[in-house]
């Protein structure tokens, strides 16, 4: 079944034109890759998906209804969470309230909503543990944190949300090779927990060792989509390379 | 923690602590108790207009109208106490005026966009225009129902209940700020605006919000100034700017260091009051304060600068 179809988007920013008429259609429950070099329109399309931009032309169908994310609340809501390239934490705050952020934890005391922070903190540290177990002061800032462990932080935050669609833009990015294995363990674990998870990388040997589908962008627009037996780390390279539009047998 | 870190988090308010030590060894009169109820009563005034300040700093935003909205909300009590409106419905007004003055400067930051330095600058123009439009220039004298100057001049035992309102208003503002998820919200839209939207935070509500309680402290504040002093005019909450300015600043330097934060108000406000109140006992000329004052805003924001940038040089 199709999760999420994106059909014919189009995004202009100014005068440049970022995306040019790009489907995506991602099933259920797959990892799927979206690949192309830089500036290719990924982080574009993720965008429209997360709500964070609005498309100027396209259709946008979640679980075959057409919907319209005018917020990231409203992607959120649908169900879709997502890690951006830039991340966006909030680098003066707690490692828990960023990982929170948003949703954050209550508890009744004497009638009223209050925070509670305890079991946020301790909830933190199991999240952050799957990923980098090296941190375990959840009242640290972010912004004494290494690149990498910001990057988990990130990652926790669309974890926390439980949500059925997870969305990375480049999550291992930053990442040295044991935080990067254990993001793609993640990405793994979040498949055979039934997540459709869409992810996006520069690395074409975790892309295909990984993905069951990738699709591959080249200046706005779809070059090429592989899966079974194509999708190999050479053949990924020899696309965004060639810019080839058919496949070669 | 290290020294370095309890110099950072408490220095301002065990330096407060000294000057209240400092003041009642030296200043004379300044432990009476008819001279610490009127200090508290003073901070009182400053300290919930510095929380409505706290709350728009901590969204990120400034309120430069809360002074003259004050005024403003005072003018509007007076005027309807002294037409024959029932007060509680001249209560209503007045923080009505001051929240309809918050929703303002929300709406021109949010929407217009129009940066909070220029857009609360304006309002407080327009604000103190209106307060001299409604007087005609004068103030509002009157002798004016009892139950309503209970408000600003009663006592429970020797106790003002100006005080005790104050230290409700403090506890509300505190827990909303650090306990609910309403006060983490304005946080985070005020430390990274888009990380806050993309986690599904309302971040213009946040600044809203934010503003409209600055507002609505404008308001309360009103309500007990005229309550206590049994008049209203257009300047009355004047001096209140820079001193609400700088409780709010000085109070960035304690407990959160370079955070706004409502407890570090409130100590900021006390602080600034004993200053006042002493440098007037140790007979001091009145311009003194303003020098004083000017001094405490510059190096509240440099000390509150250096923490932050400490911070940065963490990375
Ligand atoms: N906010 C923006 N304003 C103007 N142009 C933008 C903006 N965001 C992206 N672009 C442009 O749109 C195009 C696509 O950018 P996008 O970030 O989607 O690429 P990408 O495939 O994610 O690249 P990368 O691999 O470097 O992350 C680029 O030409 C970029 O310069
Ligand atoms: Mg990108």
């Amino acid at each position: 079944m199709t999760k999420i179809s994106a059909r014919n988007i189009y995004k202009n920013y100014g005068a440049v034109e970022a995306l040019r008429g790009v489907s995506l259609d991602v099933a259920e429950g797959e990892i799927h890759a979206v690949c192309g070099d830089n500036g290719a329109g990924k982080s574009t399309l993720i965008k429209i998906l997360a709500g964070v931009e609005q498309p100027d032309q396209g259709e946008l169908l979640v679980d075959g209804a057409a919907r319209r994310f005018d917020s990231p609340t409203a992607a959120l809501k649908a169900g879709l969470a997502t890690i951006h390239q830039d991340l966006a934490v909030a680098p003066d705050m707690a490692i828990y309230q960023n990982i929170f952020m948003g949703a954050e934890l209550t508890r009744s005391v004497l009638g009223l909503r209050l925070l509670d922070k305890a079991r946020m903190r301790r909830e933190s540290l199991g999240y952050m543990g799957q990923l980098n177990d090296s941190i375990t002061d959840m009242n640290a800032k972010v912004n004494a944190l290494s690149g990498g462990q910001r990057q988990a932080v990130a990652i926790c935050r669309a974890l926390r949300w439980n949500a059925n669609v997870v969305i990375l833009d480049e999550p291992t990015a930053a990442l040295g090779v044991r935080e990067t294995e254990q993001v793609l363990q993640l990405v793994r674990s979040l498949k055979r927990a039934g997540k459709t998870v869409i992810l996006i990388s520069h690395a074409m040997k975790d892309v295909a060792a990984l993905a069951d589908r990738v699709t591959i962008l080249r200046t706005g627009e779809n070059q090429i989509t592989l899966d079974g037996g194509d999708l190999t780390a050479d053949n990924l390279a020899h696309y965004i390379l060639s810019g080839e539009v058919n496949r070669v047998h | 923690m290290t020294l370095k870190k309890i110099v950072e988090t408490y220095g301002t308010f065990l330096a407060g602590i000294v000057l209240f030590l400092f003041l009642i060894a030296f200043a004379p009169n300044f432990a009476s108790t008819a001279n610490l109820l009127n200090v508290l009563k003073q901070v009182s005034f400053l300290s919930i207009l510095a929380f409505g300040f706290t709350f728009a700093l901590i969204s990120s935003e400034l309120d430069l109208s809360f002074a003259n909205v004050c005024s403003l909300s005072a003018v509007v009590i007076g005027f309807l106490i002294s037409t024959e409106v029932a007060w509680p419905l001249a209560i209503v007004a007045g923080l009505a005026t001051g929240i309809a003055a918050g929703l303002l400067n929300g709406f021109l930051v949010t929407v217009l966009k129009v940066p909070s330095l220029i857009s609360t600058l304006g309002t407080a123009s327009v604000a103190n225009g209106l307060a001299f439009m409604i007087t005609g220039g004068v103030a509002f004298v009157g002798r004016w129902d009892p139950d309503f100057l209970y408000l600003g001049r009663g006592k429970i035992g020797p106790v003002p209940v100006i005080i005790l309102f104050t230290l409700a208003i403090f506890a509300v503002a505190l827990v909303l700020s650090t306990q609910t998820r309403t006060g983490v919200h304005i946080q985070a839209t005020g430390e990274n605006e888009e990380a806050a939207r993309r986690s599904g935070i309302n971040t213009r509500g946040c600044k809203v919000l934010a503003l409209t309680l600055s507002g609505l402290a404008a308001g309360l504040t009103a309500v007990f100034l005229v309550a206590n002093l049994s008049s209203a005019a257009p300047q009355m909450a004047g001096d209140f700017m820079l001193n609400g300015i700088a409780a709010t600043l000085l109070g960035m330097t304690m407990f959160t260091p370079a955070k706004a934060n409502i407890l570090g108000s409130f100590v900021g406000a006390l602080i600034i009051v004993m200053l006042s109140n002493g440098l007037v006992l140790l007979g001091a000329q009145y311009y003194i304060q303003d020098i004083m004052l000017g001094i405490i805003i510059i190096a509240s924001v440099a000390v509150s600068a250096s923490v932050l940038k400490r911070a940065a040089f963490a990375l």
